[in-house]
C-alpha cells in the first residue's frame, strides 16, 4: 500500500492510533532518544540518531522472567508478572536500526524461540522514516548491506517530501495502521513517487563513510584469531559498555536471580544485557578467564560481528549506525578497524 | 603557549634517547576533530603527536593498563613511559604517588600548560557549529579558540565552547612534570566551585527528583568507572564476579561473596552504584571530568564529584593532588578535624 501524508496531518493520524503505545524520538538538551509519547502534537520527526536503538524497546535492559517467594509450609511460589499487552508502535525508525532488529529476530529465532523476545517482538509495529540525510556523521549502512531508504524490518517506511511524507506499507500490521486514519492519506501522483525516487537515490550520495572491499574482511578474519592486530588496535579500550549496549544488534544477555529477602526468601528471576567488552564476561568460577584481556575483547567484538555471524547468518551484524564510533570514550573506530583488518599483511 | 613542535621535540629526545619505553600522547581521529588517545612506539610516529583544545582525555588513566600489564611480565622492561599530561592531569599522577600506586620512576611526564584558556566541550562545540563541519580548533594567545569549518576560520571566545571544569580550574599547568612546555599559568577563577550552586540552592524535593531523573537514564555501562584514572581496584563492587578467584578458591568462599549491588540497571541499584563511586573519590578526583564526557547518556556525574571537592575542602581544607607526602584524606584524620566522632 502506498499513500501521501501532509506533514501537517501527522499527528492527526497519531491521534487516531490512541489503542497503541507510540514511542517516537523525544529532543533532550544534548540528544535524542526513544520516549514514549504522550502528545500526539509534539511529534518530531528531524532526528538525529537517538543515543539507544529501538532494541531498548522490543529487548529492553531489564526484564523479569517470574518472581518466587517461599510461603507457608515452605513451598516454593512462583508467578509471572502481569504481561504488558498492548501493541506498540515505534515512530521514525532509522532504516539501520529497522536491520538491527531484523539481526536480533535471527538470533531469537534460532533453535530454541525465544519467548519472552518474540512476546514483544510480536506486538511491535515499525513505522521508518528515510533519512534524506545521514543522522549521524558516522553513518555507513551502505557499506555493510544497508541503505538510508532500506525497507528491511519495517511494517511502514516514511521518506519525507516537501510537504509530505510518502508512507509505503509491507505489511498487515501496517496497512492496518494507515486503515485506522484512511481519509487523512491521498493517493500518490505520479511524480509524488519520483520525488520518493529521487530523495532515495540522493540520500545514498549524501553518506560520508564506507568501508571498501568489506566482503573481504570475514574470510580474513578466520585466520587473524592470534594476530598481534587485536592489541595495537585496543590499546586504548578502556573496556567499558558503550559500543555493545548502545548496538542496535548486540543481543548478548545475563539471567541472575535477584533477591529482595533471604528469610522469607523472596525475589526475581531477571534477564539483563550483558556484555563482551566487560572483563567478567567470560570470567570462568575456576578463576580461568578464556579472554583475559583488551585485544582478546576486541578481537571477539569484531570477529562476532564480521565472522562468526556472517557464518551463522549470512550477514554482518553491523548496520552502520555509527553510534559506537560517535560515543567511543576513547576513539575506536570499527570502519578503522576494518580497515586494517582489510589491509593487514598486504 | 605550547609549540607543537617544541612538545614534539621533547617526546622525541626521550624517545630516541631510550629514557622511556613509549610515550602516551593525543593524535588526530581517522574522522573528525576531537583528538583520540596515542601510543607511540617509534620516534617517527610522532609526527602524528597533537596538542590543542581537543586533547580532552586524561592519559594517566593508561597507567593503570601500564602496571596491570608489567604484573603479568616476568622480565618487565622498567624504563618509565613517556605521559603528555595537563595541569588537571598533573593532580591525578600526584593522587597515584600519593597512594603509593606508581612510582614517580614509573613515569617521565611530559607537561603542557594550557594557557588561557583549556579544553572544549564537544556538546557546546555541537551546539555552537550546529551541522558545519570542523576540521580544527586550536588555542590563542588570548581567552579565545580559534575553529576551522569547511567555510573558513572564526575566533571563538573560549567561554562559548569551553568545558565547565577549565571555568573552574585552578592548575591551568601541570603541578609535576619532567618538561613542562607553555610555562606556568595560574588561574584565578572566581568562584572554583560555582557551578554547583544552581544545584545546592535547590530543595531537597527537588534534588531527589533531579537525581531521580538523571540516575534512572544510565544503562551501567560503566564508562565513568572505566575512563577514571582513580578507580583502579582489581575488584569492583558493581562486577558480579570476583576478579579475586583462583583454581584452589573454595565454593563455600565464591558464594559467600556478597553481591553488593544487582546487575539491574532499576533506579535504585543506579544511585547505590554512582553514590559508591562518589564516595569513593572523595578527595581523590582531580576535576579532569572524564567520567562525565564519557557518560553517553548524558548524566552530569562530574557534579556529584565537585561537590565531594568542596566537601573536602570546606570541612578538611584539603586540597586534591598537590602534595603527594601527606596522607590521602579518606585514609587518614587529624585532631583537629572538625567532626569529634570519630575520636
Amino acid at each position: 500500500m502506498e499513500k501521501i501524508l501532509t506533514k501537517k496531518a501527522l499527528p492527526q493520524w497519531l491521534i487516531k492510533l490512541n489503542a497503541y503505545q507510540i514511542y517516537a524520538p523525544v529532543k533532550k538538551e544534548n540528544h535524542w532518544s526513544y520516549e514514549a509519547l504522550d502528545k500526539p502534537e509534539s511529534i518530531r520527526l528531524d532526528h538525529l540518531n537517538t543515543i539507544q536503538s529501538p532494541k531498548m524497546i522490543i529487548f529492553p535492559q531489564r526484564e523479569v522472567f517470574f518472581e518466587f517467594h517461599n510461603a507457608e509450609g515452605n513451598t516454593l511460589v512462583m508467578k509471572e508478572p502481569a504481561s504488558e499487552s498492548s501493541a506498540t508502535v515505534i515512530f521514525g525508525v532509522r532504516p539501520c536500526d529497522a536491520a538491527g532488529v531484523t539481526h536480533q529476530d535471527k538470533v531469537f529465532d534460532g533453535h530454541f524461540k525465544d519467548l519472552y523476545y518474540w512476546k514483544r517482538r510480536n506486538q511491535t509495529i515499525l513505522v521508518g522514516l528515510a533519512c534524506n540525510t545521514p543522522p549521524s556523521p558516522h553513518c555507513f549502512c551502505l557499506s555493510v548491506g544497508g541503505s538510508p531508504h532500506s525497507t528491511a524490518g519495517f511494517d511502514i517506511l516514511m521518506t519525507e517530501l516537501e510537504d509530505s511524507y510518502y508512507v509505503e506499507s509491507f505489511s498487515k500490521k501496517g496497512d492496518t495502521l494507515i486503515s485506522l486514519a484512511g481519509d487523512i492519506f491521498s493517493t500518490p501522483k505520479e511524480n509524488d513517487k519520483k520525488d520518493k525516487e529521487k530523495a532515495h537515490s540522493d540520500s545514498e550520495k549524501k553518506l560520508k563513510r564506507h568501508i571498501k572491499d568489506l566482503e573481504t574482511v570475514p574470510p580474513k578474519l578466520k585466520d587473524m584469531f592470534d594476530s598481534p592486530l587485536w592489541e595495537e588496535e585496543s590499546l586504548s579500550c578502556i573496556q567499558c559498555g558503550i559500543c555493545t549496549y548502545l548496538c542496535p544488534t548486540c543481543h548478548c544477555f545475563d539471567i541472575n536471580d535477584e533477591k529482595d529477602s533471604s528469610s522469607p526468601l523472596s525475589g526475581k528471576r531477571v534477564r539483563t544485557w550483558d556484555n563482551c567488552q566487560f572483563p567478567d564476561f567470560t570470567m570462568h568460577s575456576s578463576g580461568h578467564n578464556p579472554r583475559p584481556d583488551r585485544a582478546s575483547r576486541l578481537r571477539q567484538r569484531i570477529m562476532h560481528k564480521f565472522n562468526y555471524f556472517v557464518t551463522n547468518y549470512k550477514a554482518y551484524q553491523c548496520t552502520g549506525c555509527g553510534r559506537c564510533i560517535d560515543k567511543c570514550p576513547v576513539g575506536i573506530d570499527i570502519i578503522e578497524v576494518l580497515e586494517k583488518v582489510r589491509d593487514y599483511g598486504k | 603557549m605550547v609549540a607543537l613542535e617544541d612538545l614534539k621535540q621533547e617526546a622525541k629526545n626521550v624517545l630516541e634517547g631510550g629514557t622511556v619505553k613509549y610515550i602516551i600522547g593525543y593524535k588526530k581521529p581517522a574522522v573528525g576533530f576531537m583528538a583520540v588517545p596515542a601510543f607511540f612506539h617509534k620516534p617517527e610516529d610522532l609526527d602524528a603527536l597533537v596538542w590543542d583544545p581537543t586533547c580532552v582525555h586524561n592519559l594517566v588513566l593508561f597507567l593503570k593498563d601500564e602496571k596491570k600489564k608489567k604484573l603479568g611480565q616476568k622480565e618487565p622492561d622498567e624504563r618509565p613511559v613517556g605521559i603528555v599530561v595537563k595541569g588537571c592531569d598533573s593532580r591525578a599522577v600526584n593522587v597515584l604517588l600519593q597512594e603509593n600506586y606508581i612510582d614517580r620512576e614509573n613515569v617521565y611526564i611530559l607537561g603542557v600548560s594550557c594557557g588561557k584558556t583549556g579544553m572544549v566541550d564537544l556538546k557546546k562545540v555541537r551546539k555552537y557549529f550546529k551541522g558545519k563541519i570542523i576540521s580544527q580548533i586550536d588555542f590563542n594567545e588570548n581567552e579565545s579558540f580559534t575553529v576551522t569549518t569547511t567555510e573558513g576560520k572564526v575566533e571563538v571566545p573560549a567561554a562559548d565552547i569551553f568545558a565547565v571544569r577549565c571555568t573552574e580550574c585552578i592548575t591551568a599547568s601541570p603541578v609535576i612534570h619532567d618538561v613542562l612546555l607553555g610555562g606556568d599559568s595560574v588561574r584565578t577563577p572566581e568562584n572554583p566551585f560555582g557551578s554547583l550552586e544552581e544545584m545546592e540552592s535547590k530543595s531537597q524535593g527537588q534534588k531527589w527528583d533531579f537525581w531521580q531523573e538523571q540516575l534512572t537514564k544510565c544503562i551501567r555501562c560503566y564508562a565513568c568507572r572505566s575512563i577514571c584514572p582513580m578507580c583502579y581496584c582489581d575488584e569492583c563492587v558493581v562486577d558480579t564476579i570476583n576478579f579475586a578467584v583462583y583454581p584452589d578458591t573454595p565454593a563455600e568462599e565464591k558464594a559467600q561473596k556478597i553481591k553488593w549491588v544487582e546487575k539491574s540497571p532499576t533506579t535504585s541499584e543506579n544511585f547505590i552504584y554512582h553514590m559508591v563511586r562518589a564516595i569513593h573519590l572523595a578527595g581523590r578526583c582531580v576535576d579532569c571530568a572524564e567520567c562525565e564526557r564519557a557518560c553517553p547518556m548524558d548524566i552530569p556525574l562530574r557534579f556529584l564529584n565537585k561537590k565531594l571537592e568542596k566537601e573536602s575542602k570546606k570541612l578538611f581544607d584539603y586540597d586534591v593532588g598537590y602534595d603527594t607526602e601527606i596522607p590521602s584524606l579518606i585514609s587518614s584524620f587529624r585532631d583537629e578535624d572538625p567532626e569529634d566522632f570519630i575520636r
